[in-house]
């Protein structure tokens, strides 16, 4: 995807997971992006470090579209991301 | 002749029947013991009179009552 | 069905898991399991069903808590004895999950009240200690249509299995019938390792979740054995019979069945 259009991605609704720690943050974003219909777009606002690290790995898992993650420059990230329903898992 | 019994391979007198196995093995309660051969059931008046061989595989299923 | 911040953590380690997923907690919190019994069988299965989430979990248990059983019965604790062990088990599993909806039950089940016990449930966990009563569920499971696992323990050794209606044998199929009283060894008369009580009994709430959540291979169709001594489980793979009593083409068991059984307090 070309970055100029990456901009244009707007949210469809935002989470905050910068109080809790890692896995909880990941449990959170499942759980905001659960509420929202197949393609939604979600914003995650979430601190730099392990959870920047590993939630946009651990959604991808998921198999969630990771569309964009800048740096708030505060110590938080925004991330966005879409959401895609999983394959049901056997 | 090779069966499995339990899980386990081992050579068995050639031609023996089911009851001659319970015994071998030794089963504690051989009036309550369920036997599976080759994965079905074989009737409890039926030891006697089933015939095993090579390659047959026997599982001895035992009541458990505990639980509490 | 939202969770709020501190559901989403409490559950967060299992929340992760793709086979679970908030989807499979919803399912969770909507489940109602039966476990009958709240001894050395349904206290793990108990417990680890109120720690996973369980929306709401029965529990039956005609006794009072005896100091004997705290060697693996852990809903007990030593203040307890003597205490009715459903209100025993019913304080300890809010204590660990404040969430959980506890029906607790002080009764002996039988012919007369099982299909009302099992009706209102999803899945039933048979933590009893006697034949009388493990044909008793497994009779009744396979007249509502319920799905249920079934465990026995002895000395070092444990086995279970899980009915669903239309998969494989049911308990009947393998046992046919109760053996007469004292033909084969109670756990009274031989004797317990709490924690084989408590690696089948955890088997069991292990099969419920399974089942809750749609996820796996259930143990169905076969029998899976733990011989604690040598460290053996085995998976013993078992056919439905097509003469069961209960479960067969032509069943003669249409209700539940009472049978005498040896005194045990276990």
């Amino acid at each position: 995807m070309p970055a100029e259009r990456m901009a244009d991605f707007r949210p469809d609704a935002a989470a905050d997971v910068t109080d809790v720690v890692c896995p909880v943050t990941f449990v959170k974003a499942l759980a905001a992006l659960d509420e929202l219909e197949d393609g939604r777009i979600l914003e995650i606002r979430l601190n730099d470090g392990e959870a920047a690290r590993n939630v946009p790995l651990s959604l991808k898992d998921e198999g969630h579209q990771v569309l964009r993650l800048t740096d708030n420059g505060d110590g938080t990230c925004a991330l966005l991301v879409r959401k895609v329903s999983a394959c049901p898992v056997e | 002749m090779t069966l499995t019994v339990t899980g386990v391979l081992k050579e068995y007198p050639e031609g023996i029947n089911l009851s001659r196995l319970i015994e071998l093995e030794k089963v504690a309660t051989p009036m309550y013991v369920t036997v599976a051969l080759n994965d079905d059931f074989v009737e409890s008046g039926g030891f006697g009179s089933t015939a095993l061989k090579d390659g047959d595989k026997v599982e001895f299923l035992y009541f458990m009552g505990g639980g509490r | 069905m939202a969770f709020n911040a501190e559901q989403l953590a409490r559950y967060s380690r299992q929340i992760i898991l793709k086979e679970l997923g908030i989807k499979g907690q919803q399912k969770l919190k909507q489940a109602r399991v039966l476990v009958v019994g709240a001894g050395g069988l349904g206290s793990p299965a108990a417990f680890y069903l109120a720690a996973a989430g369980v929306g709401h979990i029965g529990i039956i248990d005609a006794d009072e808590v005896d100091l004997s059983n705290l060697q693996r019965q852990i809903l007990h604790g030593t203040d307890d004895v003597g205490r009715p062990k459903a209100d025993s088990a019913r304080a300890s599993l809010l204590a660990l999950n404040p969430e959980t909806e506890v029906r607790a039950l002080r009764a002996f089940v039988d012919a007369g009240n099982i299909m009302g016990f099992i009706r209102d449930y999803d899945f039933i966990i048979d933590g009893t200690d006697n034949f009388p009563a493990k044909f008793l569920i497994n009779d009744a499971c396979v007249l509502a249509g319920k799905a249920f696992s079934h465990a026995g323990i002895l000395r070092f050794t444990g086995q279970l299995m899980t009915y669903v209606p239309g998969q494989g044998p049911c308990y009947r199929c393998v046992f046919r019938e109760p053996p007469p009283p004292e033909a084969v060894p109670s756990c009274r008369q031989a004797g317990v390792i709490g924690a084989l009580a408590g690696v089948v009994g955890s088997l069991q709430a292990m099969e419920a979740v399974k089942y809750i959540v749609g996820a796996g291979a259930l143990l169905t169709g076969a029998l899976l054995t733990y011989n604690g001594l040598q460290g053996d489980f085995r998976k013993i793979a078992l056919s439905r019979r097509a003469d069961c009593d209960v479960c067969g083409e032509h069943p003669s068991i249409t209700a539940p069945v009472d049978y005498a059984q040896a005194v045990c307090d276990a």
